[in-house]
């Protein structure tokens, strides 16, 4: 089991930097996990703990048997606080999008549609919407709604707010929301009209992620954001909280909770003695052997899926009947019941929940059959296996780099000399962004995709011939992605994806490993059912 | 060890019976001023211990305008070596246009965050006008923040000076205390324990003794907050894991350093002569110690700003400069990492002068440098 040592020597230089950087990665080590950098990127594939269905408050299932916990609820003056690991970098709900900083966006900030409970996407500021043609899309504006400032939200501020966002120079970390969208119009009072540069199916989960500014907002959304939410911002102490309070002119129904801070605490441990002592109410990460600890635990099936990516190129790899080879040797089950204590479950070898568009009922986890898998190996014309190289990032996910041993491990079981090399999490991405085998591209890289789209869309760019991520170049999963791409009848667009899956099934980019869960601690009195999207609504929550 | 060595050269000079300046303020054989105690600075061993530098040199140079200037001047001189070092290293370490694009970005994109970030010019280039912004009072944006580092950075300094100037003095109190009376009777139960104690806190890694005070203190007995900074109750958990690792080692020191002294001739010489010991220790050996403790404590100080506080700070989720680099430094915002360690350095820069000035104005056998 040799690890290489060529990440860290690349990492002197940063330990040289200043002594305090050395002493941080101390203090680190031994909550890797739920400390790795977690906002560094706009989709939130951010590190997670696991959780079980069989905690204080069940999980709600792929299927979405969730009730609606937000039945109007009586509004008191509790005030919540949640823990954060680092600092949102802004407020304005159209920039980030991390979940850091949605932990406090989405409470003030909403969009012309919204995800239910069962992720499926409903009414939000606008009460309906359709395709005028391929490239028009019309939006009727609720009614009665007023900006936190008093404004009246209308047509034109809808407008603005989606031109506003998809502006050439505006930075936001929201980028694949506007991919395709040209801009916006109002045309009545509250009647919007969203154009896009060519058939769009996606527009609609596009603008669940769009969230309405007031007219002629500007940079001061970024430390004073004025939204239409059920809370509005009131203060954020630099380093250390941020607050808002419950808006009385909400045009929905006020939330029970008068007040939420939410508070950054980056050291895991610490935000544990701070939630066991009732100083904050809600982690959003624990790690499964935490369960214990906290006074609640909740989980919910998480869209995180980890894999094991494969550079088709590479000469041993091009054989479909290697990656299914490989596939068959991986135990899963076991690696969900030990490392992960359960808190997660084999994944039927696609990358989208069960009741994500484009999500194949047929297919089925690959099982564990290592006997199958040397005979494809023996077929394909590697009896006595080969040597392969599988890249993991160090502290990025949630036991990662013990995945990826395990996988090796399993990988020489069926004869193949898979070795593990633990990079650096910014040198793997680069990494996975070099093309074809050329010098520095990877074997097989460990790492998890997020879908919160859900939307088989979502993972185009890791399975398509030119997707910015992709090492698979197969044409009858482009057709069909392709199909996806450009129909706007969503049962069409279910149907192609589907079939792209079923081929990725027989004609694998990866190694399917885990549908892992989000794990979360709560105070004693916290009632919370934790959503399938990521989201963190305080009007959902309530004290007792 | 190498700082044991250090701090003995240090007091040598200091030593009553080594003198024969006269202008020092000697009470009995030339005892330096006593208050020099607790004010710090790393700075005496080059001035005192210089022998080519003779006393008609140093009188010639004492004024202290002269000094201030010849500080100033290596200060900038150490500032600018600051600035070329970490803009160097940071640039080595990565390129924060590729973390900054999403996962998936294609070349064209990142090419394009590189143009807007003006990573695409050569390096010379980039650090002409990295310094010259610098000069100007531009220190660059945060990519993380968007906005001037400059006032990332200054939002989080009062935090971290506070927290230190409170830790400091905890350790000093500790350090200083305890290892005066362990060094006045070597060997006593007093010495072994504190011997014992002192040795622990040494032993153990800083952030781990915070979370130990955490669990003991905010989670057992309920004493204090866990972390954060909300009222004067926040800040006793993280000064007192400072107060306990730094004090540690200004106990070692300065029990070393008084054991020597109390071992010295005019000891017995006082003690023959019928003084107590105790008025020894508080007129003559405290004074004569009194160099290495402000040494040994300026040290540490320095030291903490070195770094040793940053991971305190992130455990206890203090909003200072330590957790403000460590989250440049993990999302590669490097002018927010750049800006913290140069205004650290100039910092630690500056308050080496005032502790320099203030030591000069204590015991004037310390000449200018």
């Amino acid at each position: 089991m040799s690890i290489s040592t060529r990440s860290r020597l690349r990492r002197i230089p940063a330990i040289v930097l200043a002594a305090s950087l050395a002493l941080a990665a101390c203090g680190g080590d031994d909550d890797d996990a739920a400390t790795a950098p977690t906002a560094a990127e706009p989709a939130p594939d951010t590190t997670t703990g696991g959780g079980d269905d069989g905690d204080a408050s069940p999980a709600t299932t792929g299927d979405g048997a969730a009730p609606e916990t937000n039945a109007p609820a009586t509004p008191t003056d509790d005030v919540l606080t949640i823990a954060v690991s680092t600092e949102p970098s802004s407020l304005d709900g159209q920039v980030v999008n991390d979940r850091n900083a949605r932990v406090v966006t989405g409470n003030l900030f909403e969009s012309l549609i919204r995800r239910d409970r069962d992720a499926q996407l409903v009414p939000g500021l606008a009460t309906e919407w359709s395709n005028v043609d391929e490239t028009t899309w019309q939006f009727t504006l609720r009614e009665g709604v007023t900006y936190h400032d008093g404004s009246p939200f209308n047509a034109e501020s809808a407008a603005y707010s989606v031109n506003r966002m998809v502006a050439d120079d505006f930075e936001t970390q929201r980028g694949s929301y506007i991919d395709g969208i040209v801009s916006a119009e109002a045309t009545g009072d509250l009647t919007v009209v969203v154009t896009t540069d060519g058939p769009n199916a996606i527009l609609p989960l596009q603008m669940a992620q769009v969230p309405m500014v007031p007219l002629g907002a500007g940079v001061e959304m970024n430390d004073a954001p004025v939204g239409t939410g059920p809370y509005m911002f009131s203060e954020w102490r630099r380093g250390q909280s941020i607050s808002a309070v419950r808006y009385d002119g909400y045009w929905g129904d006020l939330p029970s909770i008068a007040e939420f801070r939410v508070r950054v605490i980056p050291d895991a441990q610490t935000a544990l003695a701070a939630l066991q002592v009732g100083e904050i109410d809600l982690v959003l990460d624990i790690l499964p052997d935490q369960v214990d600890l906290v006074p609640q635990a909740v989980s919910v099936e998480a869209t995180e899926f980890s894999y094991a990516a494969f550079n088709t190129y590479k000469e041993e790899l091009s054989d479909p009947r290697v990656r299914v080879a490989m596939n068959l040797a991986i135990d899963k089950e076991t690696l969900a019941e030990t490392l992960y204590s359960g808190y997660a479950r084999p994944n039927e070898a696609q990358q989208t929940s069960t009741n994500g568009l484009g999500f194949n009922h047929d297919l089925e986890p690959f099982p564990y059959d290592p006997e199958r898998a040397r005979e494809l190996l023996a077929e394909a014309g590697y009896p006595d296996g080969f040597s392969i190289q599988i890249n993991a990032p160090i502290g990025r996910y949630l036991y990662g780099e013990e995945t990826a041993q395990y996988l090796a491990a399993q990988l020489r079981d069926v004869g193949i000399d898979a070795e593990v090399v633990l990079v650096e999490w910014n040198e793997f991405r680069d990494a996975g962004r070099i093309p074809g085998t050329e010098p520095g591209a990877f074997d097989i890289k460990y790492a998890w995709n997020s879908n919160e789209w859900f939307d088989a869309a979502r993972v185009m760019s890791h399975i398509t011939c030119d997707g910015g991520s992709s090492k698979i170049c197969d044409p009858i999963v482009d057709e069909n992605y392709e199909i996806g791409a450009t129909s706007l009848d969503q049962e069409v667009r279910d149907q192609a994806y589907q079939a792209a899956w079923a081929q990725l099934h027989e004609n694998p980019h990866a190694i399917y490993l885990l549908q892992q869960d989000l794990l979360y601690g709560l105070s004693e009195d916290l009632t919370w059912e934790p959503r399938l999207d990521d989201e963190y609504f305080v009007a959902e929550m309530q004290f007792g | 060890m190498t700082l044991r060595n250090d701090v003995s050269s240090d007091t040598a000079p200091a030593a009553p019976l080594d003198t024969s300046d006269d202008s020092s303020p000697s009470v009995t054989g030339g005892v330096p001023d006593p208050s020099a105690g607790v004010g710090d600075a790393p700075e005496p061993p080059d001035t005192t211990s210089d022998p080519v530098r003779g006393r008609m040199a140093w009188a010639a140079q004492t004024s202290i305008p002269g000094i201030v200037l010849r500080r100033v001047r290596d200060g900038v001189i150490t500032l600018f070596l600051v600035i070329a070092v970490i803009f160097t290293l940071t640039d080595l370490v990565g390129d924060p246009a590729l973390v900054y694009a999403p996962v998936d970005a294609s070349a064209e994109e990142i090419a394009r965050i590189e143009r807007a970030f003006g990573l695409d010019r050569p390096f010379p280039e980039r650090f002409v006008d990295y310094f010259t912004n610098i000069v100007q009072g531009d220190f660059g944006r945060s990519y993380w923040q968007n906005r001037p580092a400059l006032d990332a950075v200054l939002e989080a300094l009062p935090s971290t000076i506070m927290l230190t100037l409170a830790g400091i003095v905890g350790a000093a109190l500790f350090g200083v205390g305890a290892g005066v009376l362990a060094g006045a009777r070597p060997n006593s139960r007093f010495d072994k324990i504190s011997n014992f104690f002192s040795v622990s806190a040494l032993s153990v890694p800083n952030f781990w003794l915070g979370l130990l005070l955490i669990f003991v203190f905010a989670v057992r007995l309920g004493w204090f907050p866990t972390s954060g900074k909300f009222g004067w109750s926040s800040i006793v958990l993280p000064a007192v894991t400072i107060a306990i690792v730094h004090g540690g080692r200004i106990y070692l020191l300065v029990r070393s350093a008084t054991v020597e002294e109390m071992s010295k001739p005019y000891v017995r010489v006082a003690r023959s002569k019928g003084l107590s010991s105790n008025r020894v220790l508080r007129r003559h050996v405290l004074r004569n110690t009194g160099l290495t403790t402000a040494t040994i404590t300026g040290w540490e100080y320095v030291r903490m700003w070195g770094g040793a506080v940053f991971a305190i700070e992130y455990v206890f989720a203090w909003p200072g400069i330590g957790t403000l680099m460590i989250n440049a430094a993990d999302r590669q915002d490097f002018f927010v990492l750049q800006t913290a360690v140069i205004i650290a350095g100039a910092f630690v820069i500056v308050s080496n002068l005032v502790i320099d000035l203030m030591y000069r104005a204590i015991d004037r056998r310390i000449g200018a440098a």
